[in-house]
């Protein structure tokens, strides 16, 4: 465990705050990007930049920079989640029964 | 701990001598363990965008009307509210390794204060919510009367109640182990050489806020292009 | 008589006098694997005894003993205590516990107060699945009616005790996460110094594939229980046709987490059956690194392959075949083990003892258990096979005649450890007999039904069924005559058994090198160097050989 003695304090207590800026900025870019760019493509855009600002949380607020074990667990349940969602989504969008399907439109 | 743990000494066949881990005072075995606790909270979440992303995909234009209905000047404050709280929850942290535990414990009780403001935004967007008729259980959320939304915005708030809903919660149970944390540090028990009880609990709040990061702009932003969405209300 | 684990413990809280009270706050790992033995086995025993009752109902067509909806009751009570409460805890929780941390030289597991709190969290959920049983309106049974799988919508609408039920399930669940964290630190941490993973005992690579499906696959289906119940709560229409949910997305999401599930149980059990062929073959493991591998690739492989639970569910054909496709390569892994099985007891100086007996008859019916579910891998054979008892006796063969075989097989090969005594050889190889002759006749004839056309979860049938529901029923009997046979021995052998010394099977990993008989509170005396290889013979004896400070004489 680190002691008083290795933290340095002062730069990284600089360096909390600027990755608080760039989060902060990334939150404004947030609001304004549906009415400034990509319009068309809102939804992939908002996720672009969610994961960008996830990343710079994993790495410097929660300390993973560095940590090869942990960061390899990390990629191999994302890996897994990533799968899950391929295969369902291919099992969607070849949904044969659409015609018949009582779910994809209100029954009235 | 009253009294120091001493790893034992394994000795091999030239005579070497090797240190043995121990169960006892492991700080990476600690951090290991929480991170896998926090995998686990990934799989759930992801298996909750799963479904998410499973009707966006079958109701495309209901989850962007849903969308557009929500108060994107709340859920922008709260973003902002948690956003800072994890920077004094790391300041804290910090402060804590440094050796400055009272800092430290300033520090965690700014991050609970901005928690409870977090819980009373989401109340009050969640009354506003229940008065416009939305809300689970009540009767535009459910099947088959006059009130009924269509199929993709019942599921649209049936997730946004769930999601939220469970990030609430996590708020919570989040306070709740920030209280006990202070009392373990007025004990004496997580000291600055010995913190990874405040670490891992650190670990714990910036998931919460990484959650955040992923729910905010898929239930209140994938409608904001939605102009006459913002304008209507609905 | 130095003391053993049975006579002294570390306690979660405080430092009890009562021996009753040690017990329940113990901290120590071979305690608590015990008191999940305990308990499991009790609740084996109910489940097996429901299943018993399906016997006798089945036994004529028609309503003899029970009505259909009491039969719908029975099925899902068998399904859910045999699943969630015996077999998902099962290997790990007992001999992973127990046996797993001696392995790797370490004192306990990583957290073991999180590992006291995990147990009591699983009697939690115990206590809540019994609780479901009963409707406390008017004291009838009303335990849930809808299988093990709780298929939406029928599970959103019955008005049997679904919502404990789906508490229970999602509790035992958690505990099941935390077994599986908790091992996974161990396996990272508290390996003894020079002991690399390969360098680790294959069950061992067993626990450590289990516990990465239990960690990641389980938050899949916990998250799903929990909109079931929110679903009965509050209508959030998830699941709900009427509402614009999928119920196919329930099955998907289900069965993320339980087809990895039933790897989650095989795989430890492969882990015993790898310790056991080379110490009773007096030869070294054949392709240690292969099988160790195949654990991890069964474990990842497994979870590609849920889509094969769903092909009558109106799954698209793409995915169908896409799964179809996926399954059979998680035969390949197990090909590989079972060949190397083989290839270690080829010019091996065989020991036919009860674990050995135990290995090799699980050989038999695992392979039948395996490639039974090979057929039905295959699209079109399954469109006809599912929800038939060909289903039914393929997954008896692979999880009674696998998973629970290997686990007795385990009991037999760690009695001496965990108890310090020897059972009866020739009454434990009676009571083998009885349980392997039992259990084919008992499953065998369901094959067949099940390919001419009965279907499962039904109490009554057409009477050219009848013959193979009778020489089902007898097996049943024998079956269930083996089984209580077999706890009658080990009991015995328990209470009145000679000592066993410290390693009576001449094995070669590091449980069996413990200073004394049954194992000491805090296991071996002084950890040792690991710089050899876990299963070495020379000419059918081990090789390396420790003194009492375990360091190598050899
Ligand atoms: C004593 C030996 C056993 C007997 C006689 C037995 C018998 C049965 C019977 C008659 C059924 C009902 C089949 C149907 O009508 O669809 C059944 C279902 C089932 N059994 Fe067993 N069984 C035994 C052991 C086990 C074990 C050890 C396990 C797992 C650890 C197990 C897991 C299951 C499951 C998951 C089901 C399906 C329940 C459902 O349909 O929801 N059984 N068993």
């Amino acid at each position: 465990m680190d002691t008083n003695t290795n933290v340095n304090y002062k730069s990284e207590y600089a360096g909390y705050w600027k990755v608080l800026v760039g989060l902060l900025v990334l939150t404004a870019v947030t609001f304004v990007q549906p009415g400034m760019f990509l319009t068309d493509y809102t939804f992939a855009a908002q996720l672009i930049i969610g994961a960008i600002k996830a990343w710079m949380i994993l790495m410097y607020y929660m300390h993973l920079k560095g940590e090869k074990l942990i960061g390899a667990m990390g990629v191999f349940s994302l890996f897994l989640v990533a799968v899950f969602f391929i295969i369902v989504i291919i099992d969607v969008n070849n949904f044969q029964f659409g015609d018949v399907s009582h779910i994809t439109s209100p029954a009235k | 701990m009253s009294h120091e743990y001493v790893p034992e000494i394994a000795v091999d066949r030239e005579g070497k001598e090797h240190e043995v881990q121990g169960w006892q005072d492991d700080t990476y075995g600690g951090k290991l363990g929480f991170w896998l606790f926090m995998f686990t909270e990934v799989m759930m979440f992801g298996a909750m965008f799963l479904i998410l992303t499973y009707y966006f995909s079958l109701h495309h234009q209901d989850f962007i009307n849903a969308s557009a209905s929500l108060n994107r000047v709340l859920g922008g404050v709260n973003t902002v509210v948690l956003l800072f709280s994890a920077l004094t929850m790391g300041l804290g942290l910090l402060k804590m390794r440094s050796g400055d535990v009272k800092g430290a414990k300033l520090m965690i009780w700014a991050t609970i204060l901005l928690a409870i403001v977090f819980l009373g935004i989401k109340a009050v967007e969640w009354t506003a919510e229940y008065q416009h008729g939305v809300f689970l259980g009540l009767e535009a959320l459910q099947a088959g009367n006059e009130f009924s939304k269509p199929f993709g915005e019942i599921l649209f708030f049936g997730m946004y109640f769930t999601m939220t809903g469970l990030h609430g919660f996590h708020i919570i149970i989040g306070i709740g182990i920030m209280l006990w944390l202070l009392k373990r540090i007025n004990a004496g028990k997580v000291t600055p050489h010995h913190h990874i009880l405040h670490f891992n609990i650190a670990l714990y709040w910036d998931l919460v806020h990484l959650i955040w990061v992923f729910v905010f702009p898929y239930f209140y932003m994938i409608g904001a292009g939605d102009i006459a969405g913002v304008v209507n209300g609905h | 008589m130095s003391k053993s684990y049975f006579d002294e413990t570390h306690c979660a809280i405080g430092h009890p006098k009562s021996t009753f009270m040690q017990w329940m706050l113990t901290v120590d790992h071979k305690r608590i694997g015990l008191m999940y033995a305990a308990v499991m086995f009790t609740f084996f025993f109910i489940a097996v005894a429901t299943a018993l009752a399906m016997r006798f109902e089945l036994f004529a067509p028609g309503a003899q003993y029970m009505d259909g909806d009491t039969f719908n009751q029975a099925f899902t009570l068998h399904g859910v205590i045999m699943v969630f409460l015996f077999i998902i805890p099962g290997i790990p929780a007992v001999f992973g516990n127990i046996v797993m941390p001696l392995m790797i030289g370490a004192k306990d597991v990583s957290f073991p107060r999180l590992n006291w709190f995990t147990f009591w969290l699983y009697i939690v959920g115990c206590i809540v699945a019994l609780s479901s049983l009963f409707n406390f309106s008017d004291g009838a049974f009303n335990f849930a009616d809808t299988g093990w799988t709780f298929y939406a919508p029928y599970s959103l609408n019955t008005g049997t005790n679904v919502i404990t039920t789906l508490v229970a399930a999602f509790i035992l669940g958690m505990a099941s996460i935390l077994t599986g964290l908790n091992f996974l630190v161990t396996i990272h941490r508290l390996r003894a110094p020079g002991m690399d993973f390969f360098k680790m005992p294959l069950f061992v690579w067993g626990i450590y594939a289990t516990a990465w499906i239990q960690l990641l696959a389980t938050p899949v289906v916990g998250i799903t229980l929990i909109l079931a119940i929110l679903e009965k709560f509050f209508g959030i229409g998830i699941f709900d046709p009427s509402k614009g949910g999928d119920p196919v997305l329930f099955q998907h999401l289900f069965w993320i987490y339980s087809h990895p599930a039933v790897y989650l149980m095989i795989l430890p059990a492969f882990g015993i059956m790898s310790e056991i062929i080379p110490v009773f073959s007096r030869r070294e493991v054949f392709g240690y690194r292969t099988i160790a591998l195949s654990s991890a690739s069964i474990a990842g492989i497994g979870y590609l392959v849920w889509g094969h639970h769903l092909y009558t569910s109106g799954m698209s054909d793409l995915a169908k075949t896409i799964f179809s496709f996926l399954t059979f390569f998680v035969a390949v892994p197990t090909g590989v083990k079972f060949y190397d099985w083989v290839a270690t007891m080829y010019k091996g100086k065989i020991v036919l003892s009860t674990p050995m007996l135990w290995a090799l008859g699980t050989m038999v019916t695992f392979a039948i258990g395996g490639l039974t579910g090979v057929t039905i891998a295959m699209v079109g054979v399954d469109i006809h096979l599912q929800d038939t008892y060909y289903t039914v006796a393929h997954f008896h063969y692979a999880i009674l005649g696998g998973v629970v075989f290997l686990l007795f097989a385990g009991m037999h090969y760690w009695f001496p450890l965990i108890t310090g005594k020897m059972y009866n050889e020739t009454h434990a190889k009676i009571a083998f007999w009885l349980n392997f002759i039992g259990f084919n006749v008992l499953w065998f004839p369901m094959f067949i039904a099940g390919y001419l056309g009965m279907p499962r979860r039904y109490f009554d049938y057409l009477p050219e069924f009848q013959i193979y529901h009778q020489i089902s029923f007898w097996g049943a009997i024998i079956f269930i005559t083996g089984l209580a046979y077999m706890f009658y021995v080990l009991i015995q052998g328990w209470r009145k058994g000679e000592s066993a010394g410290v390693n009576p099977w001449r094995a070669t990993t590091l449980e069996w090198h413990l200073p004394t008989s049954p194992p000491p509170l805090e296991n071996h005396t002084k950890v040792p160097y690991v710089d050899f290889n876990p299963y070495e013979y020379h000419h059918g004896e081990p090789v390396v050989k420790f003194d009492e400070n375990m360091k190598r004489i050899d």
